[in-house]
């Protein structure tokens, strides 16, 4: 069956009448291995998420910076697969209503089959689907999919995108545009560019949906300054950190997520 | 029809599978490529410096004794003679001559046998651009020569340590690399792949070799039956190929690096080993495991060693225009060791894959014109040809 409303677009409804900032934690499916990414998921939600982006791992992430590159890596050894990845979901959607999206690259869905892979995201419940790889003029093969199963394709802009490519973007958007901060790969920065805020209300000014703001984020300082202005923001490579640090102490992962994911909630308040 | 088509495909394959952030800089370049490869200026500008600086055209030489051994005539397109030893050089400088009207300051390019950096290195010198050249460190292992090149022409050579360490990687890091500074640099894509227009644009300036090779058998009256030319991502056959397109009597072979055999697994054989997928910007024929993560490519020729190929070829592979087969480390050898004693040609272990098809195509070539493109000369290859040789007889003394 297919739900009317998108848990998504729902969420971003109900916290924008609150005045609220959205907090989307990243990790990768199966780092450092599936049980406890699976426990990082639910720390997460227990500990202040509103949603969740889960990195569905690829050989070849070229987007991406050191961090998230070598978490891929770590989880590729666990050979995840679609599979995997889709019951992963199914189980925590069994605990939580906490949206997911799905972040990957293009190839490991087209390889799944791309129609298959609509149907499998949907039965496991995921909400909104990122390929970093696939701008709009790719997009359609996918979406003719995922539309049919209500799930939101999410799109990216970008530092560099002019006036034509944010109104072909927000054309295209389903619940929120994911606003690429700087231009570069994923990891975290400890200064951003001044030029976020008024990159944000040119979107605005086109378009009237959510923005998120992700890429470089790593401190409650830095949200604290960019709630003002961003529908979520998502952090991805800081936390990511958290577990290349501790890799032989799972239990310390988990607890130095969730403490930082604290932080960053109270932030948010 | 035209391929690609306006929107950089050729048929299901091509197009522009990249990052948002990258996506003003290809339309832009795009555009730009557009407007000027038809203007008399930017064709009279790269024409004198093909001419003068790399010293085309290349020669299309008639093997004599090779000819013999087959009972056929083969032609050889001598690209090895080519300024900086390989067909690289047709495209740098095109593309840097692109760079430089855009206003670019940087240049950056991945390599794998080092050829393409080499040429890149040196069209960099030439218009006096900062270059960075990314590298895998398996690559810069057995390229060693080509990596001091690269160095003394000015250019800066980062080691790729990540995944196979090869091409493959080299070229995620040049994509990551443009991400960060595409504002100021220009990504100098070295082979008839990666997101469109490149694989367009990359054919179009190595078409001048199919387009000599026309004119050059025309003052003979001479008209080729068969083309062969090596295939990694497939510039130089693109290139040898291309012109030959519409003439259907005209046969072609893509040979492919078989590696230890396509039933080893171990190979870099993208169309006869793989299957369709998307990587670096296009759809086309890769290297890939069941869940479409991409797998380790493997040939001795460091410049085929590359789990892709040019979306171009995927197009008229599923077409059977072209006919793509494979050449295993092993054959090439031979073949590289025959070439260097019959004709006095030292050829890249790469061009050598080309030469070794002969043999599989003896019956067929009898009597035949055929061109073989010679696309790189295989100084730079002496250290793993004396590995081989070394190797062989080391188990010659252990028998």
């Amino acid at each position: 069956m297919v739900n009317n409303i998108n848990k998504i677009d729902e969420l971003f409804a109900n916290y924008k009448k609150a005045g609220k900032t959205v907090f989307i934690p990243f990790i990768s499916i199966g780092d450092p291995d599936m049980e406890t990414s699976f426990n990082i998921a639910k720390a997460l939600i227990s500990n202040g998420a509103d949603m969740i982006e889960l990195g569905y791992p690829f050989s070849d992430p070229m987007a991406d910076g050191k961090v998230i590159q070598k978490s891929y890596e770590r989880a590729l050894k666990n050979r995840v697969t679609m599979a995997d990845a889709f019951n992963f979901v199914a189980r925590l959607k069994e605990i939580s209503e906490t949206p997911i999206i799905f972040f990957t690259y293009y190839n490991p869905i087209f390889a799944h089959n791309t129609s298959e892979f609509a149907d499998g995201a949907s039965a496991a419940g995921i909400d909104g689907v990122l390929v970093v790889d696939l701008p709009p003029e790719e997009s359609c093969e996918l979406k003719q999919f995922i539309d049919k199963k209500n799930i939101d394709q999410i799109f990216l802009l970008a530092p560099t995108s002019n006036m034509s490519r944010i109104k072909l973007i927000t054309s295209y958007a389903k619940g929120f545009v994911y606003y690429v901060s700087v231009t570069g790969v994923t990891g975290a920065r400890k200064s951003l560019p001044a030029e976020m805020r008024s990159k944000v209300e040119e979107i605005r000014n086109i378009k009237d949906i959510p923005v998120g703001i992700g890429f470089g984020i790593s401190s409650p300082e830095q949200t604290e300054e960019i709630k003002n202005y961003a529908d979520a923001i998502i952090i991805g490579s800081k936390i990511i950190q958290f577990i290349e640090n501790n890799l032989n102490d799972k239990k310390n992962i988990i607890k130095s997520i969730s403490e930082f994911s604290c932080s960053i909630k109270s932030s948010l308040m | 029809m035209k391929y690609p088509d306006n929107k950089g495909h050729f048929g299901v394959y091509g197009g522009r599978y990249i990052s948002e952030t990258l996506m003003p800089a290809i339309l832009e370049l795009e555009e730009f490529y557009k407007k000027i490869k038809n203007s008399k200026e930017f064709k009279d500008e790269l024409r004198s410096y093909l001419k003068n600086y790399a010293g085309r055209p290349t020669p299309l030489y008639y093997a004599a004794r090779l000819s013999k051994l087959y009972s056929s005539n083969i032609y050889l397109k001598r690209e090895d003679l080519n300024h900086t030893g390989s067909h690289k050089l047709n495209n740098t400088l095109g593309q840097a001559l692109l760079a430089v009207k855009m206003g670019k300051k940087r240049i950056i390019a991945e390599t794998g046998a080092g050829q393409h950096g080499v040429a890149t290195a040196t069209v960099c010198a030439l218009f006096n651009i900062e270059c960075e050249v990314f590298m895998g460190i398996k690559d810069i292992e057995r390229q060693k020569q080509n990596v001091l090149r690269m160095e003394v022409l000015g250019a800066k050579v980062t080691p790729v340590n990540a995944g196979s360490s090869t091409l493959k990687d080299a070229m995620n890091e040049a994509i990551r690399d443009w991400i960060t500074n595409v504002r100021t640099t220009y990504y100098m894509i070295g082979t008839a792949a990666g997101m469109h227009p490149y694989p367009e644009m990359v054919r179009d300036f190595q078409s001048v070799i199919g387009k000599e090779v026309l004119k050059e058998l025309k003052q003979i009256d001479k008209f080729p039956d068969i083309l062969i030319a090596c295939i990694g991502g497939g510039s130089n056959a693109i290139g040898l190929f291309y012109p030959f397109l519409k003439y259907k009597e005209v046969k072609m072979y893509g040979v492919e690096a078989g590696g230890f055999g396509l039933e080893t697994g171990r190979h870099a054989a993208s169309i006869s080993g793989g299957k369709p997928g998307v990587l670096h910007g296009n759809k086309t024929y890769l290297l890939q495991d069941e869940d479409g993560r991409i797998k380790e490519a493997h040939s001795i020729a460091a410049g085929l060693d590359y789990p892709g190929v040019g979306p171009e070829h995927s197009f008229y592979a599923d077409k059977k225009r072209i006919i793509y087969d494979t050449i295993t480390d092993k054959e090439a050898i031979e073949a590289f060791r025959l070439l260097c004693r019959l004709e006095g040609i030292i050829p890249a272990i790469e061009s050598s894959h080309a030469v070794a098809y002969l043999d599989k195509i003896k019956n067929e070539i009898k009597d035949k014109t055929v061109i073989i493109n010679l696309s790189g000369r295989g100084d730079k290859d002496m250290e793993t040809i004396a590995a081989s040789i070394s190797e062989r007889n080391g188990k010659t003394v252990l028998q």
